[in-house]
């Protein structure tokens, strides 16, 4: 009994030992090895994954995500729903500091949220079912929407193209042009400290950052920065950045290619972590003009052409980065569901013969564009075209540069097919092709019904019941073909500890730090 | 010569005028929008159109054209749509990695081509010949990303005794032993640039050993290693130096696969990326000022052609 006592002691001292050795400390460079440079870190007008992820360590929001992608308060301290709904009231926290010194107050946030209303790239989304919005006192923000509208906290949580705040001055200023980098003033644990182009993007940590009190939980909660900076290096060949962490040159790594993912996983001197954030690729359909137009039989025969499958193979590398999935949203969400997927990923060359013939397809050239931009959207397309060749569809694919892509997508008599990938959403209403704005113009009577019932509905779980509809649509009128979800995976020093086996939808800097 | 000189500088200008408008044309012709690159994805029509007009991208083509030559005029090339930060000095920026690439690695290359040029050449169909001309060749065909990336692994990553990656400013930090940055690349770079050195040396070499002077050289009685170097080769060099002066230009601007591998910022990365990300006045900056550079150097060339054939002289 006494030597199973000592043994027990003995281990337990042993433990905490390790996990005082394992716990990071404050100090030190942190070099990240990322694929390109961001073109501006003002978050409320850019949407790039590489601005988001640097700038979401300079500025917040009123509202940020918890591990299980429920927004929760950040720069909110309380919030008071009232009128069922259509009226908020946000009590902003107090004595949090911008980086320039200055005290947070409703002001700013009324600047702030009045220019992403105007000119940022998800403001409207919001603001078109906010009838006024207005200040009470020196910190109280009241919205007052036009109908009761849910997806509200999830819009003001959702930092990439979202509402972070801004010095009043800095706002007022900026308008519709790009923040310049002297003005990049948040209230983040983190500041800017210098962009250097083509050598490094520099962050210095914010020693006066004001934390909430509440243990970290996914962006939320705690944010302890323990790194004394943070160097955003752009390394653009995959190569380079696997070669520089192993080396030590480098200490994070992102972007890196499918195919050497297990050999990494299984190398000592580097460490991975998977992004829970997963991505998908839409090939969207030209719902204005063109061959598809309107034809949704026609668009069930080429979705019924399609092996995802071998298609994600040859994008994505193993099978630990995907997974076969017909849901539009992962089953990390509560949003995941299997209503209608019953025709993803069938693959039946016949069915869609059949189908083809059906709709009246006499043979007419469909273009596919796509881009060599991006390595794994073209290696996705060539499968892609193969399988609907195969069916005896007239594909012409087109491959472009990004840019063009982009300018000849605007166009609608310009494609009939074009494909995209599409970052991780914790919001269905976040979806582009939901927009009908987006190139693709999906804009039919059932789905403005449903997508107005969704929007106005506050009951969670009727929410769902919609959301549901509105997927079981998608693949009647196939405004997009989805691939299965992909998880991009990161690379890292073992110097560091805290990183965990998988991080978020964009790594954060915050809570992990140099081991001892 | 001053006259020459003069004259040669006074015909560059119409070449300037031309270039300038042929790049803007061109440029202005190809598909794709900066502002719409720059918003991302998710952008808005309203909103791309927004910055088009922040960033004077919605006025007519032959104004903004005016806008662009007036600033030429007063020393301005505008300012980068993609970093918000004057032309010149962006450009400035990079030449620095760009300068001391092409510095290095041309003298590498002379210290090297040259010599194996000549060895070659002097023992021309024998084994060493043979064995010099097969090396050579392989390493002008080997892709320069593929030696970049087994350098780096073997240098950097197994021995680790150079850097992977990245090149800190020597011109900021006054440290000169970031140049220890450079070594792999400028390897990469030697090895393709110098097997062209080598292959022009000998068959220059060779042409000119066929020479009624050199045949009078040797009945003259002179040893062979007079003949080799003081007949022979600088009869030769005058193709040399017109490649090597062409080389010396290629390393500046057109090395964009190494400055990728090694993740340096230089001026080849910086003209790919800018043509994907359609930052016209950068585009149109590096390529007017590279081909202000291959004018000069074609000056300076046929300066040294005039030194080493007084023919041209006359």
């Amino acid at each position: 009994m006494r030597k199973q006592r000592w043994i027990l002691a003995l281990t337990l001292v042993f433990a905490l030992a390790a996990a005082a050795c394992a716990a990071p400390v404050k100090g030190g460079l942190l070099r990240f090895a990322m694929i390109d440079e961001p073109p501006s870190l003002d978050q409320q007008l850019v949407t790039s994954d590489l601005g988001t992820m640097i700038a979401q360590h300079i500025f917040e929001g009123l509202y940020c995500f918890n591990a299980k992608y429920e927004p929760v308060p950040l720069l909110v301290k309380t919030e008071d729903i009232q009128d069922g709904g259509k009226t908020v009231v946000l009590t902003l926290r107090e004595g949090v500091k911008f980086h320039n010194g200055k005290i947070l107050d409703a002001g700013d946030v009324i600047a702030s949220l009045t220019r992403w209303s105007k000119f940022g790239t998800r403001g409207p989304v919001l603001f078109s079912n906010i009838d006024k919005m207005e200040q009470i006192g020196q910190d109280q923000i009241k919205l007052t929407f036009k109908q009761p509208f849910a997806p509200w906290k999830n819009l003001l949580a959702f930092t990439n193209g979202g509402p972070v705040v801004y010095p009043k001055a800095v706002a007022e200023k900026a308008d519709k042009g790009f923040i310049p980098p002297e003005e990049y003033i948040g209230t983040g644990p983190y500041k800017f400290a210098e962009h250097n182009p083509g050598r490094y993007i520099s962050l210095k940590r914010f020693d006066e950052y004001v934390f909430r009190t509440e243990p970290e939980d996914g962006y939320a909660g705690k944010r302890e920065a323990l790194f004394d900076e943070l160097r955003f290096i752009p390394v653009p060949d995959p190569g380079t950045r696997v070669n520089g962490v192993k080396a030590g040159d480098y200490d994070f790594a992102e972007q890196l290619p499918g195919d050497l993912y297990e050999s990494l996983k299984a190398d000592s001197s580097v460490r991975t972590t998977l992004s829970q954030g997963a991505t998908q690729v839409f090939l969207f359909a030209n719902s204005s003009a063109g061959v598809l137009k309107d034809n949704y039989k026609l668009r069930q025969a080429l979705l019924a052409a399609l092996n995802i499958e071998a298609g994600q193979a040859a994008a994505f590398g193993p099978r630990g980065l995907w997974i076969l999935s017909g849901s539009l949203m992962p089953d990390t969400t509560p949003w995941y569901s299997e209503a209608g997927i019953k025709n993803y990923n069938v693959h039946d060359v016949a069915l869609a013969k059949k189908l083809a013939q059906e709709a009246g397809y006499k043979g007419e050239k469909i273009r596919y564009m796509t881009t060599t931009s991006y390595q794994y959207n073209y290696d996705y397309s060539t499968v892609m075209a193969q399988n609907l060749r195969d069916a005896g569809f007239n594909i012409d694919l087109q491959v472009y540069d990004w840019a063009t892509l982009v300018s000849k997508r605007a166009d609608p008599e310009q494609w009939d097919l074009f494909l995209t990938a599409h970052g991780f959403i914790p919001e269905p209403a976040l979806f582009t092709f939901i927009s009908e704005a987006y190139p693709g113009w999906w804009k039919t009577e059932q789905k403005r019904s449903l997508t107005k019932e969704f929007s106005e509905t506050i009951d969670p779980v009727k929410r769902k019941e919609i959301w549901e509809k509105i997927q079981t649509l998608v693949y009647e009128e196939i405004p997009v073909m989805k691939s299965g979800f992909h998880y991009v995976y990161y690379l890292y020093s073992p110097k560091i500890e805290g990183v965990g086996d998988s991080a978020l939808i964009w790594p954060k800097f915050w809570g992990i730090g140099f081991g001892k | 010569m001053l006259a020459y000189i003069a004259k040669r500088t006074i015909s560059m200008i119409p070449s300037l005028i031309l270039t300038s408008l042929l790049v803007f044309s061109f440029i202005h012709m190809i598909p794709g929008d900066p502002a719409a690159v720059m918003l991302g994805d998710n952008s808005t029509p309203e909103q791309v159109e927004a910055l088009r007009e922040t960033l004077g991208l919605n006025r007519p083509l032959y104004v903004q054209y005016g806008i662009w030559v007036r600033g030429l005029f007063r020393g301005d090339m505008g300012q980068s749509i993609f970093f918000h930060q004057p032309v010149l000095k962006v450009i400035g920026d990079r030449a620095e990695t760009s300068v001391f690439i092409a510095l290095i690695s041309i003298v590498m290359i002379i210290l090297v081509g040259v010599p194996i040029g000549i060895v070659s050449a002097a023992r021309c169909n024998t084994g060493m010949d043979q064995f010099l001309s097969g090396a050579s060749m392989f390493f002008a065909s080997v892709p320069t990303f593929w030696l970049g990336l087994n350098l780096m692994y073997l240098f950097a990553v197994h021995l680790k005794w150079l850097p992977t990656s990245g090149f800190p400013s020597i011109l900021e930090s006054g440290d000169w032993s970031n140049l220890r940055y450079l070594v792999l690349p400028c390897l990469t770079l030697v090895a393709p640039n110098s097997a062209l050195i080598v292959r022009m040396t000998r068959s220059s070499m060779l042409d000119v050993a066929r020479a009624d002077y050199v045949k009078t050289a040797y009945a003259k009685g002179l040893c062979e290693s007079a003949v080799t170097l003081k007949h022979i080769f600088r009869n030769s060099l005058i193709s040399v130096v017109s490649v090597l002066g062409f080389t010396f230009v290629g390393l500046m601007a057109s090395t964009a696969v190494t400055e990728t591998v090694f993740s340096l910022p230089g001026v080849g990365r910086l003209i790919v990326e800018s043509v994907l990300r359609r930052d016209y006045p950068i585009i149109q900056g590096i390529i007017l000022i590279v081909a202000l550079m291959y004018m000069i150097v074609n000056l300076v060339v046929d300066l040294i052609f005039a030194f080493l054939d007084p023919r041209i002289r006359i």
